[in-house]
């Protein structure tokens, strides 16, 4: 066994995880005070790393303001989604609500092909190119500081929503809409805020993504991929997302390295049937019952 | 007296009128058959993830049809070009197929990937009624006895990998040394397509294939990957099943590893895109490209036509991608399979038009390919080995055009 190897690889998924964890997030954000499932999330991620190239490519823009332009932009883009789209959805049946998310997936995605073409395109470099040395291990840069990004994001959401008023009224709908609402939280803020923030994280993890992994209008698919990581982290949990993200990203990365690539999704879908034959809910999702 | 005048007169008229009739009505039909269009058809993704190159094949296609029709057609007969979008689902393109030779008599159709060709191949074999090409290089393809109407406007991507694999053992051979080469290629039927002949292949050749690594399409990171290559330090990696994302990560971060690989691509990877996009880490790129590239300074009569048909269709782009190429290549190689067709004095079905394609041998392109081709297993198997020049922006011909026998 070659310690080295196997520690550089598990460190390079590990680091993987942490996007896939922040992509995750966006999802579980919506589902815990919606619970909806936005199927529209890769192309928000999408949309909001189009952004960036505009801004930072076309515009020639500072990557430093190019950045929290793009999320800005992504952010906007979930808010009146949720505004425009989502809001006037309230009392439908659940299925109608993630049709309208697959619509607005499918709209992102022409929208992407009018406006900035079919052709694939690479973000303007913007992190550090030097590689990283832990010791002698080496880290990809895009990736080691791709995951320190994703990382101080995912614990300053975990702070906001454990200690912020907004936090504790986004946990308090969660929990119970209406004694929410009774007890005087505008839940529909509330559901405003949620997909503000998980449009946020998407956008954040659209460009980090998109930065290593090249982009295209389908390079929303990624969205889709993560399901399967908050499925199993439980999908109303902010700690699942976290840990399930970070323990996919280092299986399928060292089952591919030491087995082939060909084991990767083999990898990750044992551990889903595994779950869902365990703990249907997720690791970390509620328990709820339902009484007949 | 005047009664008999009159009679002869009416009967006169009457075949008088009959005479013209016939003629007029002779004359008409003889119109309709000599000016019959001859159709050609296409499944074409002018949406979705292939749209990319779908746009610039269309647009090709439909610029060679342009200038054929503006030299007289096909042997007098105008030429029709049918298409509709199919967003790269073999479903839909599957159900443009049907719609378009259901309302038209075409002779010649664009497939627009594997998965249409193949799947659409048991009924083209029924109904022998037409010839396919398209955007597919598939292996598969160049089974004669089960595509036997189909074919590749190029070499397989079993053959890409042959010539590039020829091009390694030859320079190999000139450095006196045994070349060792890794495979990366991405997990979907494109990407697999070449990699079990082409370990044959290298192995007759003396080349050692130290790793093979298959990518999942959409990867976020392939630092991993990036990590195994940096044990085997092979001489080159071949990449196929890819159009530009991830190979700049495995150059970029193998560089800054300090290896000196070198880096090598199939067709969809050999287009000037990866030059703009990379801008000067794609220096030292290289790869397979059976057409020469547009702009250059080649010479041939069909290159220069291309050229001008491209400028006057569109004057605002100097540059035109290598699907366009492509499709230009694809539409001439159904003219000349027509025109032998016609010549020969036969109907244009789909037996006699793959009679006519088996017949194409030496076959000048006017300077679309460099060198006289011929037709081989369904396949154009020729191919040249370029390399980026970041600096002028450009690929650099660095092998002679290389004919797989």
């Amino acid at each position: 066994m070659d310690w080295l190897f196997f520690a550089e690889v598990s460190l390079a998924g590990l680091a993987t995880g942490g996007l896939y964890a922040l992509i995750a997030l966006g999802f579980v954000i919506i589902y815990k005070a919606t619970r909806v499932i936005n199927f529209a999330i890769g192309e928000i991620m999408m949309f909001a790393a189009y952004l960036f190239l505009s801004f930072a490519g076309g515009m020639q823009l500072p990557p430093l303001i190019a950045l929290p332009l793009a999320v800005l932009g992504g952010t906007i883009l979930g808010g009146v989604v949720e505004k425009v789209m989502i809001r006037p959805m309230l009392g439908e049946s659940p299925i109608s609500v993630v049709m309208v998310t697959i619509g607005l997936a499918s709209i992102l995605v022409g929208m992407a092909e009018i406006i900035w073409t079919a052709d694939p395109q690479l973000l303007p470099e913007f992190l550090p190119r030097d590689p990283v040395f832990l010791g002698e291990i080496y880290l990809a840069p895009k990736i080691a500081y791709g995951f320190l990004i994703g990382a101080t994001v995912l614990v300053l959401y975990l702070l906001y929503f454990r200690f912020s008023r907004g936090g504790v009224a986004l946990r308090a709908t969660a929990s119970d809409q209406a004694a929410a609402y009774s007890m005087g939280i505008n839940v529909r803020r509330v559901f405003n805020l949620a997909w503000v923030f998980g449009s946020l994280a998407a956008s954040l993890a659209g460009i980090l993504v998109s930065a290593t992994g090249g982009l295209s209008p389908q390079s929303g698919a990624i969205g889709l991929s993560v399901l399967v990581i908050v499925i199993v982290g439980g999908l109303d949990s902010i700690l699942g997302a976290l840990i399930a993200g970070l323990f996919v990203g280092w299986l399928e990365t060292v089952a591919g390295a030491f087995f082939g690539g060909e084991y990767r999704m083999l990898a990750t879908f044992s551990v889903l049937a595994l779950i869902l034959i365990i703990r249907p809910y997720g690791l970390f999702g509620t328990h709820e019952i339902e009484r007949l | 007296m005047l009664e008999r005048i009159h009679k002869q007169g009416r009967r006169l008229v009457t075949a008088a009128g009959l005479a013209l009739a016939v003629a007029i009505g002779g004359t008409a039909a003889a119109q309709g058959e000599s000016k019959e269009p001859i159709v050609f058809g296409g499944s074409i993704p002018l949406t979705g993830v292939f749209a990319f190159a779908g746009i610039h094949i269309h647009a090709g296609l439909s610029d060679y049809v342009d200038w054929i029709n503006s030299q007289g057609g096909i042997n007098g007969r105008p030429v029709q070009y049918v298409m509709e979008d199919t967003g790269y689902l073999v479903d839909r393109s599957v159900a443009t197929y049907k719609k378009l030779s259901g309302r038209h008599r075409i002779c010649c159709y664009y497939g627009d990937s594997t998965g249409f060709m193949q799947a659409i191949a048991a009924d083209l074999n029924n109904a022998k009624n037409m010839i396919m090409s398209g955007a597919s290089f598939a292996t598969a393809l160049t089974r004669v006895d089960k595509h036997p109407f189909q074919f590749i406007p190029g070499p397989s991507y079993s053959q890409m990998f042959a010539i590039i694999l020829e091009y390694i053992a030859a320079e190999a051979n000139k450095e006196g040394k045994k070349a060792t080469v890794a495979f990366v290629y991405s997990d979907t039927e494109f990407g697999r397509d070449p990699i079990e002949s082409s370990r044959a292949y290298a192995r007759n050749l003396g080349i050692d294939v130290v790793e093979e690594i298959m990518t999942k399409p959409g990867s976020v990171d392939v630092s991993a990957e990036v990590i195994k290559l940096r044990r085997k330090r092979p001489d080159y990696v071949i990449f196929h099943g890819y159009v530009l994302s991830p190979i700049n990560e495995f150059m970029v971060q193998m560089r800054q590893m300090g290896l000196n690989t070198k880096f090598m691509g199939t067709f969809w990877t050999m287009d000037r895109l990866i030059i703009d996009k990379m801008g000067k880490d794609a220096d030292g790129f290289m790869g397979v490209m059976p057409y020469n590239y547009f702009g250059e300074d080649e010479d041939g009569p069909m290159y220069r036509v291309m050229h001008e048909q491209a400028r006057k269709s569109d004057p605002n782009q100097a540059y035109r991608p290598t699907p366009y190429v492509q499709g230009w290549f694809n539409a001439m190689v159904w003219t000349e399979v027509v025109k032998r067709t016609l010549d020969a004095g036969k109907p244009l079905t789909g037996e006699n038009l793959k009679e006519a394609l088996d017949s194409i041998k030496d076959w000048d392109t006017g300077g679309i390919i460099g060198v006289p081709v011929t037709v081989k297993d369904n396949s154009f198997p020729v191919g040249r080995i370029y390399r980026v020049n970041a600096a002028a922006g450009r690929f650099e011909p660095v092998s002679d055009w290389i004919h797989l026998d």
